[in-house]
């Protein structure tokens, strides 16, 4: 049996290339389509034979998606673009951008000039997801990027294989919510090596992904979990930034759970039994909660964080708020105002794809440390 | 007799204080040069010239500060946030909100009744509101940072510096003079808009008497007035406000010597 090490040393490697996991399944006849975030559905994708690959951009600097954008847009979405003009995602048969947030509404337009080489199908999911007319709208524009895939697959689309590829998902949903929770026993897991098995992920099958957790539960549970450290809690979009995990492991802060976007936040909502396999992939869209670009006036998101971070122990959450995303900025205010309600520590850092400084950031977590741990 | 030692090196200038059993000054010394240059050798040599002591006198040294990660002679280090709250509850344990404006940024802490951090924020990555925006403006003014309170003291209108930008404030500043707008009230315009950026971000975790300014900023008398102004409360100061970061950092050295 492979070592803890051994397996996150395995999904580091993946997660910190990327495009050789996307040579190397194109090289061996597969095609592969770019899921933007947040929320595609890429059980349509594989059920068609293909693989989903996730597409969150990159640490670089943004220099070409400049003419297509002014500064203040999420950098995310920037450098997804940049990274599609500079050829980092040339081979691949499709992007997929859904339409969650404005940024990425404008992203697709954009691209189909910027990156005339990658086919940009767009997916358009309804503000209103609850009443029975926003399924039927999420199931229509299903079949719309059904239609789009078969043409890219050259495949035929079967609500079976649907079926097939649903379960995979949920099994991966129901591995990675329970790994969370085993990671949260084990303080010698870094807050790095925490994100490359959530970033892994979205350059992998997820069934070869799910083999993978399996094998990482079974080695966690052989192994003793190290010295303790101080309990936080992360929320947000994306903090995967090796800089600013670095400073969160050097202060002896453990992440022991995350409402983060591109880590759990995409887990929590399985695609339940209905009429069709299609129809249970709707619901699954129109089930989900608990996110910042999902509409909901009752801001079930923000209860969800204060409970997750007590019923973990976390002492303090971080929120890394990706520099202009306007709907997390939306929910900061709410977040902060029932962290400090519940007596529970909260400090925000911004982020963005090209953030080479992290000084303040580091100096705001330490004094974060401070605040919770023996210094205050 | 147990001497500990506390540094604190900042954007612009480098500050230190000995203290003996935790409680009494023995030295304390300000360099006008901070991180990266011969600002903290400098400092060590006043402070031990001072004192009269020898390096190998000192129980534990903390370094904290913008230059604490580069600053090899100390024990440990720590944040400048926790050992501002250190020093300033340590002076006035009455206080719950410590307002401190740095060479290039400003923090607003919030402490509860045994003096301990519950809460702060800093200023986003600009030197709006910080003690280089002071500088900046004081050298298009050909005036002396030192000088500005003496000018704000005379202002009968202070004039309005809207630009929260200092690149824009800059030039906001230069029309302002090219229409005659005098001396003195530009420069309490200039404090005005410095009060202003700080009280928006104090505001931002509450405002709870009393409330203590410190760092270099708060010499300035002028930007003291503005923010009491933008506040509505009274703002307590130091002469030694300058140094807090240091007498905190001295502190955590003393408790780590009786702790272990």
């Amino acid at each position: 049996m492979k070592s803890v090490t051994e397996i996150l040393e395995q999904l580091k490697a993946i997660a910190e290339n990327p495009r050789a996991q996307k040579d190397a399944l194109i090289a061996s006849g597969k095609k592969v389509v770019l899921t933007a975030p947040v929320y595609t559905p890429e059980e349509l994708v594989h059920s068609l034979g293909m693989v989903p690959m996730g597409a969150w951009g990159g640490d670089i600097e943004l220099m070409e998606a400049k003419r297509y954008f002014p500064a203040f847009i999420c950098s995310i979405v920037q450098s997804l673009v940049e990274l599609g003009i500079k050829g980092v995602y040339d081979g691949v048969s499709a992007v997929i951008i859904p339409s969650l947030c404005d940024s990425l509404k404008v992203v697709g337009e954009n691209w189909k000039y910027a990156v005339p080489n990658i086919p940009f199908l767009p997916m358009t999911y309804p503000q209103n997801r609850k009443p029975e007319y926003g399924k039927e709208f999420t199931k229509k524009g299903y079949e719309k990027l059904i239609e789009e895939l078969e043409k890219i697959s050259g495949e035929t689309f079967e609500d079976g294989k649907l079926a097939q590829s649903i379960r995979i998902y949920n099994e991966h949903n129901a591995l990675m919510r329970e790994l969370s929770e085993v990671l949260a026993d084990h303080p010698e897991v870094t807050a790095a090596q925490r994100s490359v098995v959530f970033k892994s992920a979205f350059f992998m099958l997820k069934e070869e992904h799910s083999k993978v957790i399996r094998e990482l539960l079974e080695a966690l549970k052989e192994q003793k979990p190290g010295e303790a450290k101080i309990k936080i809690m992360t929320t947000g979009i994306l903090a995967d930034s090796p800089s600013l995990l670095n400073i969160i492991d050097s202060n002896g802060l453990q992440i022991v759970a995350d409402d983060v976007a591109a880590e759990s936040r995409q887990y929590r909502t399985d695609a339940l039994e209905d009429t069709t396999a299609l129809d249970s992939l709707s619901g699954k869209f129109c089930a989900m909660d608990h996110c910042s670009v999902l509409y909901d006036v009752e801001k079930k998101r923000i209860d969800l964080i204060v409970e997750t971070a007590k019923n973990h122990g976390a002492r303090g959450v971080l929120m890394v708020l990706t520099k202009f995303c306007d709907p997390e900025e939306f929910d900061y205010p709410l977040i902060k105002k029932a962290c400090d309600a519940a007596g529970l520590p909260i400090i925000l850092i911004e982020v963005d794809r090209q953030m080479e400084n992290y000084e303040q950031a580091g100096t705001m977590i330490e004094t974060f440390k401070d605040m919770l741990g023996k210094n205050s | 007799m147990i001497y500990t030692l506390g540094i604190d090196i900042g954007s612009t200038t480098s500050k230190g204080m000995i203290l003996k059993d935790g409680s009494d000054e023995v030295a304390s010394s300000i360099v006008l040069a901070g991180t990266g240059t011969a600002g903290p050798k400098m400092l060590m040599e006043q402070l031990y010239e001072q004192s009269g002591l020898k390096p190998e006198d000192i129980a534990f040294t903390i370094v904290t500060g913008y230059g604490r990660k580069t600053f090899q002679e100390a024990d440990d280090q720590l944040s400048e946030l926790t050992c501002h709250s250190k020093g300033v509850s340590f002076l006035f344990p009455q206080v719950r909100t410590v307002i401190d404006i740095g060479g290039q940024d400003a923090k607003v802490l919030a402490l509860n009744d045994q003096g301990k951090m519950t809460n702060f924020i800093m200023n986003d990555k600009c030197a709006a509101g910080t003690g280089r925006f002071l500088d900046v403006m004081a050298q298009i003014l050909q005036l002396k940072i030192g000088d500005l309170e003496k000018e704000a003291e005379k202002a009968d209108n202070p004039a309005k510096i809207s630009s929260t930008c200092t690149v824009f404030a800059e030039s906001e500043v230069i029309s302002q003079l090219a229409m005659g707008v005098d001396m003195p009230n530009l420069v309490a315009g200039i404090c005005q808009s410095v009060a202003s950026r700080v009280a928006g971000l104090a505001k931002r975790i509450g405002i709870h008497e009393q409330v203590c300014m410190s760092g270099g900023v708060a010499q300035n008398g002028g930007v003291r007035q503005a923010l009491q102004n933008e506040l509505g409360v009274p703002i307590l100061y130091s002469e030694q406000a300058q140094l807090m970061g240091a007498l905190g950092a001295a502190l955590y050295a003393y408790e780590r010597v009786m702790n272990k």
